[in-house]
């Protein structure tokens, strides 16, 4: 057994110092940034255009999708070359999937999976360049959970999909280039066999976009009024939409696996040496020692959990519950810190320092302690995913979907 | 990164699971854990003559030289069972206290017998009920002549009864913490067994009990350095047997929603049933994957004295909790002294104080960490 991430062979290591150079250099002017949160919604225009312009730099380099091919857009290496990138960049606190507000990392498997080849030469190319911004559009306002019952109507017309409906809660302040769309392909059909995914340029005529004022910071709700979409950008065929999402979305749901490090414990630490009440500084102080303790200890499962996702899909093995048991406890130990950190600041935990990116804010923590119980997916589905694959009161377990394309 | 078992392991793995399904059958456990039989002597000696006693003890003192994860693989199995004895704390702590304190003379005496079964050496440190730690050692041992006289008592010693020996704790006329093999049939030492909702201990009494210079084992350091070091190499081992626990009570529980019908339909069914399945994943995984990291780090050299701190409150805890999840799933028939689970039950709570509770642990691990600038006295 072998848990070290930092041994990398010559080869690899050579490549790490390309990579740490490379960013060194091309991370200079962002030093008085703030990074937000992975998906959140902070607006912060300057922040965003710094990101975006990172991006693009990194899919000029094709370091942001490194391991697809060439011929999409890709660098054709391996899954060590894509483990050193992205413990690189997590030492700026960023991540290759978000360097700036996109589901690309979310969308390519899918297209690299079920796209035909003339969508994965014309849709993936851009998109590993990091030209574009695509959000997931899959909740509406009466779904929510219940993805399979989508209102959402793509009906076919000649050479196009006429869509009518209603996403909400997706997206970010700034507008998007294209709109991966879960749509109902045959309102008559039976449940689960009548999806389907468009790939949606932004700028189609009748699409509508109002921002909502979230917990989070910005989401939208997208209106759909007779947008007609080519049927070129049906992905994996009509009807087929809910095989299609349950591959890809084990992604999101954890399968992917994390290397990050967490950088909010090691804040609150250095808050804890600093202040002194009556006298005394915190760190010394039994009871916020002890809530620093299950604090690292929950911080710590966390890790080992997404390392070991990591380590799965490495070796294309996927674990058989790990991806939606990461999330659940991810939820979970962001809500108990979210109290953790109220418990050692006090009123202080309740203002944001904009010092700090927002991974490491203790604002954001609170903030984002409830806020975080459901993004992609509830908690409470979460754990229906874990007990259906556990095969918990039924014959047969179901198996994790190959987390594809990298 | 590589996050499996290499083969060796496997086929230890394997080796003694079969084992134990031959030699230790569900039943029989069950019924060893309802008549608080924690030592079998026919099958200690089994399990010595297939080496798992000194697993992690050089081959020259009649070890098998494996690395901490080798021995950690077939603790998980005999965890799993939950197989009662001292493997562990003779097997494991107490070999590793001789190896870390003892003089070449004593390693060579006593090491092989711990290695072929022949000697139970228990280790009694705490003499408290709750406490860990040095502050915990309140026995006496008064100069007196080219020796000791220990006088004390240890109230719960884990494994006591099958004791042919035991390293006990105790303090120096300067205060200093010591540690001396004893016979546990010397003057002055009696042992009586302790019923409880627990298994396997024995409150050990000192009454002036002679003890020769020859029989210290305080290594260069002092006692209290040579059971933290030991610790730092044998707790993992003592989590990894948690692990495989929490593992059969995992499979054990997930089984029991499938087959236990109710309101028409498996009980495995019902979301609220499956909370507890899934709390039961989270405390294994947890256990399990922190335990690892800690036994690679150790096998691997890298410091670990938080990492140990911090497996051994996790596994308790997992242990202790994950059957907790398992009798909101099993109810009634869970605490039947005839189900599988009970035996497990019994041992997690016993466990759940053993060598320091997760608090004692938690607070060793952030000390480990953000060292205090007061220090304690003791």
């Amino acid at each position: 057994m072998d848990f070290s991430l930092q041994q990398d062979t010559p080869e690899m290591s050579a490549f790490r110092q390309e990579i740490r150079a490379w960013l060194a250099d091309n991370m200079k002017g962002g030093e008085h940034l703030r990074w937000s949160g992975n998906w959140s919604t902070r607006e912060n225009d300057e922040e965003y255009r710094f990101r975006r312009a990172l991006a693009g730099k990194l899919g000029q380099k094709r370091w942001l999708f490194p391991t697809y091919p060439v011929k999409y857009g890709g660098a054709g290496l391996t899954l060590d070359h894509q483990f050193v990138l992205e413990t690189e960049i997590d030492r700026y606190g960023l991540s290759l999937g978000s360097v700036f507000y996109t589901l690309a990392r979310l969308v390519a498997p899918a297209l690299m999976k079920f796209g035909t080849e003339e969508q994965k030469l014309e849709f993936l190319p851009p998109m590993m360049r990091g030209e574009l911004a695509v959000w997931q559009l899959l909740t509406e306002p009466q779904g929510g959970s219940d993805v399979a019952n989508c209102q959402t109507k793509a009906i076919r017309d000649g050479d196009h999909y006429v869509v009518n409906g209603q996403k909400v809660l997706v997206g970010h302040h700034l507008p998007p280039d294209y709109l991966w769309t879960f749509v109902c392909t045959n309102p008559a059909g039976k449940r689960h066999e009548n999806l389907g995914w468009l790939y949606i340029p932004a700028n189609l005529p009748g699409i509508t976009l109002q921002h909502m004022h979230l917990m989070m910071g910005i989401k939208n709700a997208v209106f759909f009024d007779n947008v007609r979409v080519p049927a070129k950008y049906l992905v994996g065929g009509e009807n087929n939409g809910w095989k299609v999402a349950n591959s890809y979305l084990e992604l999101e749901h954890g399968g992917g696996g994390s290397v990050a490090e967490q950088p909010l414990f090691k804040r609150l630490i250095e808050h804890c040496q600093k202040s002194e009440f009556d006298g005394e500084s915190l760190i010394e102080d039994q009871d916020i020692r002890d809530e620093i303790a299950d604090m690292l200890i929950d911080l710590d499962v966390q890790r080992l959990m997404g390392l070991r996702n990591f380590w799965h899909r490495y070796v294309r093995e996927p674990h058989p519950y790990g991806g939606p048991q990461f999330l659940y406890f991810q939820r979970m130990v962001r809500l108990r810190n979210s109290e953790r950190v109220q418990k050692i600041l006090g009123y202080d935990a309740l203002v944001p320092d904009n010092s700090v990116h927002e991974v490491a804010d203790f604002e954001y923590t609170v903030r984002s302690g409830p806020g975080w119980l459901h993004g992609g997916g509830t908690l409470d589905t979460d754990r229906l995913i874990i007990a259906r694959r556990l095969g918990l009161g039924r014959p047969a377990q179901e198996t994790a979907p190959t987390t594809v394309g990298e | 990164m590589d996050l499996k078992l290499n083969d060796d392991q496997n086929m230890m793995k394997k080796v003694a699971a079969d084992f134990i399904k031959a030699e230790a059958p569900s039943y029989v456990i069950t019924d060893w854990y309802q008549k608080k039989q924690a030592f079998i002597p026919a099958l200690y000696k089994k399990t010595a003559e297939v080496g798992w006693l000194g697993m992690i003890i050089p081959e020259e003192f009649g070890g098998g030289g494996t690395s901490l994860m080798d021995c950690a693989v077939v603790f998980e199995e005999l965890g799993r069972a939950p197989l009662p004895g001292p493997y562990f704390a003779s097997g494991v702590l107490a070999a590793q206290l001789i190896l870390e304190g003892a003089s070449t003379e004593m390693k060579k005496a006593w090491l092989p017998k711990i290695c072929d079964g022949s000697a139970v050496v228990i280790p009694a440190i705490s003499d408290d009920p709750m406490q860990f730690g040095p502050r915990s050692v309140q026995t006496r041992a008064l100069k007196s002549g080219d020796g000791y006289k220990f006088t004390g008592t240890k109230r719960f010693v884990q494994d006591g009864s099958p004791a042919s020996h035991f390293i006990i704790a105790a303090r120096d006329d300067a205060g200093r913490v010591v540690l001396a093999l004893i016979d546990r049939n010397a003057p002055g030492v009696t042992m009586t067994d302790v019923n409880g909702f627990m298994i396997g201990a024995a409150e050990v009494k000192l009454d002036d009990v002679t003890v020769g210079e020859d029989a210290m084992l305080n290594g260069s350091g002092g006692g209290w350095s040579v059971v933290e070091s030991a610790l730092g190499k044998a707790l993992p081992i003592l989590c990894a047997y948690k692990v495989g626990a929490c593992q059969e009570i995992f499979e054990l529980t997930n089984e029991y929603t499938r087959t236990r019908v109710v309101f028409g339909q498996p009980i495995g069914r019902f979301q609220r049933v499956q909370d507890h399945c899934v709390d039961i994943s989270i405390h294994l995984d947890g256990a399990r994957w922190t335990t690892y990291e800690t036994l690679w780090k150790l096998d691997s050299g890298i410091e670990a004295r938080a990492s140990v701190h911090q497996a051994k409150a996790v596994a308790s805890e997992a242990y202790y909790q994950s059957c907790n999840f398992s009798h909101m799933v099993f109810a009634g028939a869970g605490t039947d002294y005839k189900h599988p689970l009970m035996a497990h039950s019994v041992l997690a709570h016993s466990l759940y104080q053993y060598l320091g509770t997760p608090l004692y642990h938690k607070r060793a691990m952030v000390d480990a960490l953000y060292p205090r600038k007061l220090k304690r006295a003791g």
